[in-house]
């Protein structure tokens, strides 16, 4: 197997046991009791092509031999989007980067690049920034995130509010089909949705978006930039309650400045975690905090800021000096400062609109008392009427027990999350459970449909997206084994009191 | 002096917080050339967790030892960590461990027998240490005297390798040419240690400590200057904390003090009509805090135009020379100087400067090996030639 790969890829090939050990996982920590009871994640080998035609080679080696073939970025998703669930192949995307001259578009006057799959969002941003522009927006992972990664995932994250998903700021793609083609796509308003060769495999635009890497592979997307803004305010308010929070948030949404460009929620208990690590101290105890930032033409900014100090006042909160904001933002990749003080942390990320927020915290605030557990929530504004939240709790991962029974509540706050119209973010393999509270019925089939026309032999990623891939995992067998450990969970807390996580 | 179950004890707590996010990856210089997960900071913290926190001891291979190994110790993947892990504290706890465990690398073992023997990284007797004197007509450098208002700690890399030889030259020019009553430890100078503690191996470090301490007391001086980077961030951040005291003389490094005589105007400089670009050395910038004072003097001399690189300050990226990594994998450490090369030529610089000799040193090699037309120097280089021309 080695031999040829080697062919195709040379010494970026391998099939070396260490090598290979770090892509069986993700950022998440996962017993191996349950992963090997449900995966086989430890690929044969790993390769790390640099062109598309390369990746071409690969895909038509690897259909030769049936073999799985899993794509990966920078792998610091959590629901193991990027592991492969029959071992396989790996196609290890890193070592393509670059991006091309910036682009003028006659026409719309927007400004766009040509950027490559294994690039990380901050080296392109540093990249642009260097000739004057900007990424629009940014996954909050930016610095590990690639940019087929993000594409490839849920693709909401800073700047979203006023550029939309990610899939909105692409103009095309290139890249490989299940059946080893190399193509390249146009957005459909743009043009005809099926180019140059993808008519054979059926691979369509929209079949490379948020899909995980399970109906092709992308290579290279032509993605929209924006003028470097004249001027950037970061403040950092803070307010006494998740009503006043939520009001806020809805209130930054609906009045659509148009230099609003990210809002960060962070609760106290966020804060707090923060605070004993040594950081934040700005931040009074016990408030709620909400960091809003703005770019761009230097009037717009500063009249979005008038009114936001207005409403900041009408609602009872307070913004704190300027330089707190600011440091704010430059610790924006930086959450995981909170694992000094909690470290071994298990985590529900949602879709949630910005309406509920603030009953989506008062009930999970209970949720939390009533179960004896520290929740710990940030949140960003993705839409002027959605919020991207991320609520994470104490674990530990060096008991067994204890972990297996706290992965319990993780359901519990995806239920409390869906009762006010929230969705599980990405779905990757962890997630697969949760379809049917993410897509509708007819959604799904569609999706169903375009996964049979764009990879009929299930050759990509298999086990994500789609169905749950065995009986644990369907969603009545899931969600009643969820139940029945969650009712271990009080004892083995109460046993385990005072143990490492609490 | 802390024992080997405490320092295991630490690793473990410290792996802990890592939540493999991976925001190390993409700025690694060994990550990026070697492009296999196993090299990413993230991996080898994994597997620091597998090892220390989970007891797994079969983890600890010679493949991990290599991949520990194979690290500048630049902390770049300290000042991008999200979860604001010290990193670079932990590769120099997990190099101390692989010591312990008799998986250091053979040519670290041999440099520690080296310095044990000669004082100094070189095969030279340290005697030999004043031989770049021997090329300066119009200076007189006097060794160990007492009652000088300054001690120039030379470091081993300008007192041995005839290829740095024209720093400490410059730096002793400068010197003369203001006035300054310095004065050099001669064959008293012993290696500071750095290259000792990279590999993990402090306690060898406590008796160099003490007699370079000794003997820069015994000299009175108000003030100690060196011109190596690593050198300068021993004797500032390891010293005090390895003697348990403060040392009770100033230590600055050679850029420090030389802006202070030009903005008191006890030294001025001459013209430079070339295009220069800077490269922060690890130890002197990010772990130690240095930035403006090498700029300061650049923006000093007529003529010259300073350009900066795109990564640069806390961001910069580093040679490859740090950490010993020549010692454990030279094709490596020399990929990363080639990187870093071209993005100074990138900039249309005609003079890339350091603040560091091993910076300059392996710096020059890749830009010679590249074929670049670039001219690598020392800052205190190019400010003696301004006076010079």
């Amino acid at each position: 197997m080695e031999q040829a790969l080697q062919k195709i890829c040379g010494s970026r090939a391998t099939t070396d046991p260490f090598e290979l050990a770090p892509y069986a996982h993700d950022v998440a920590y996962v017993p191996a009791i349950l992963v090997n009871l449900l995966t086989n994640p430890l690929p044969k080998a790993v390769v790390q092509p640099i062109s598309a035609e390369e990746i071409s080679s690969l895909i038509k080696w690897a259909k030769q031999g049936k073999i799985p073939v899993t794509v990966r970025g920078g792998g610091s998703t959590a629901y193991f989007n990027c592991i492969p669930m029959k071992s396989g192949l790996v196609i290890d995307t890193n070592r393509l980067q670059g991006f091309s001259e910036i682009e003028l578009d006659q026409g719309s006057q927007k400004k766009m690049v040509w950027v490559k799959a294994g690039m990380t969002w901050k080296d392109l941003d540093d990249g642009l920034r260097q000739q004057g522009c900007a990424v629009c927006s940014s996954p909050s992972s930016a610095p590990s995130a690639t940019i087929g990664g993000w594409v490839s995932m849920g693709g909401l994250g800073i700047g979203s509010v006023p550029y939309g998903p990610i899939h909105d700021q692409i103009m095309a793609l290139r890249g490989v089909t299940a059946t080893g083609e190399i193509v390249e796509l146009s957005r459909p308003d743009k043009g005809p949705a099926r180019n140059n060769g993808s008519e054979q495999s059926g691979l369509q635009f929209n079949d490379l978006m948020g899909t995980e890497g399970t109906r092709g592979i992308i290579t290279e997307i032509k993605l929209l930039v924006r003028d470097v803004p004249e001027k950037e305010e970061h403040l950092l308010a803070v307010f006494n309650n998740e009503t006043d929070t939520g009001a806020m948030m809805s209130w930054l949404g609906g009045e659509h400045f148009t230099s609003l460009y990210n809002v960060h929620f962070s609760s106290p208990e966020f804060i707090m975690s923060l605070q004993k690590a040594g950081y934040a101290h700005e931040i009074p105890p016990g408030k709620y905090s909400l960091e809003i930032d703005l770019e761009g033409k230097r009037d717009e900014v500063d009249q979005a800021v008038a009114h936001i100090r207005k409403q900041v006042k009408v609602l009872g909160g307070t913004l704190l000096p300027d330089e707190v904001g600011a440091e704010e933002w430059a610790d924006r990749f930086k959450s995981l400062r909170l694992e000094q003080t909690l470290p071994s942390l298990l985590a529900a990320e949602m879709t949630l609109p910005v309406s509920n927020f603030a009953a989506f915290y008062e009930r999970l605030s209970k949720l939390g008392q009533k179960t004896n557990t520290l929740c710990v929530t940030y949140a960003h504004l993705v839409s002027p009427d959605m919020a991207l939240v991320m609520v994470l709790y104490p674990s530990d991962e060096l008991n067994l027990i204890r972990y297996i029974v706290d992965l319990s509540f993780t359901s519990n706050l995806y239920k409390l999350g869906h009762s006010l119209g929230g969705k599980p973010y990405v779905i990757g393999f962890w997630n697969t459970p949760y379809l049917g509270k993410i897509y509708d019925k007819g959604e799904r089939e569609r999706r169903r449909q375009r996964k049979q026309a764009a990879d009929p032999h299930a050759m990509l990623n298999p086990g994500k997206g789609y169905n749950p891939p065995n009986i644990i995992l369907n969603s009545h067998v899931f969600g009643l084994a969820m139940i029945m450990i969650g009712l271990f969970r009080p004892m083995v807390l109460k046993i385990l009191k005072g143990g490492q996580g609490q | 002096m802390k024992t080997i179950e405490e320092l295991r004890e630490k690793i473990a707590k410290t792996s802990y917080i890592c939540g493999s996010c991976g925001s190390c990856r993409s700025v690694c210089p060994v990550y990026r050339e070697i492009g296999w997960e196993s090299s990413a900071p993230r991996r080898k913290i994994a597997l620091a967790k597998e090892v220390f926190l989970k007891k797994k001891e079969k983890q600890a291979t010679d493949q991990y030892a290599q991949r520990l190994q194979e690290c500048t110790l630049c902390g770049k993947c300290a000042e991008i960590c999200a979860a604001g892990i010290k990193t670079r504290e932990l590769w120099l706890n997990l190099r101390e461990d692989l010591r312990a465990r008799g998986m250091e690398h053979q040519n670290l073992t041999q440099m520690a027998l080296q310095v044990k023997t000669t004082h100094n990284i070189s095969t030279f007797p340290n005697e030999n240490r004043l031989d770049w004197v021997d090329d300066l007509d119009e200076v007189e450098v006097e060794v160990s005297k007492v009652g000088s208002e300054v001690a120039y700690f030379v470091g081993c890399v300008s007192s041995f390798y005839p290829m740095s030889a024209g720093i400490s030259q410059s730096i002793v020019s400068l010197l003369d040419r203001a006035n300054v009553h310095y004065t050099v430890l001669g064959s008293e100078e012993w290696c500071c240690g750095f290259p000792l503690l990279a590999s993990g191996n402090s306690e060898q470090v406590l008796e160099l400590a003490q007699h370079n301490v000794a003997k820069v007391r015994a000299l009175g001086v108000k003030t100690l200057i060196t011109g190596c980077a690593s050198c300068y961030h021993t004797w500032t951040h390891e010293y005090p904390t390895i003697l348990g005291e403060d040392l009770g003389f100033e230590v600055l490094h050679a850029t420090q003090y030389l802006a202070g005589l030009i903005r008191t105007k006890q030294l001025e400089l001459g013209n430079i009509d070339e295009t220069v670009t800077y490269h922060d050395p690890c130890d002197l910038g990010r772990n130690s805090g240095i930035y403006d004072e090498p700029r300061e003097l650049l923006q000093a001399m007529e003529g010259l135009n300073f350009v900066e690189m795109p990564h640069r300050r806390e961001m910069a990226d580093c040679c490859g020379g740090g950490g010993n990594l020549a010692a454990v994998d030279k094709e490596l450490s020399q990929a990363i100087a080639v990187q870093r090369v071209r993005e100074a030529a990138a900039t249309g610089a005609t003079i890339l400067t350091s603040a560091c000799q091993q910076c300059v040193q392996t710096l020059q090699m890749a830009a010679r090996q590249e074929k670049l037309p670039l001219e690598v120097l020392d800052v205190t280089e190019l400010l003696w030639r301004s006076l010079e021309e």
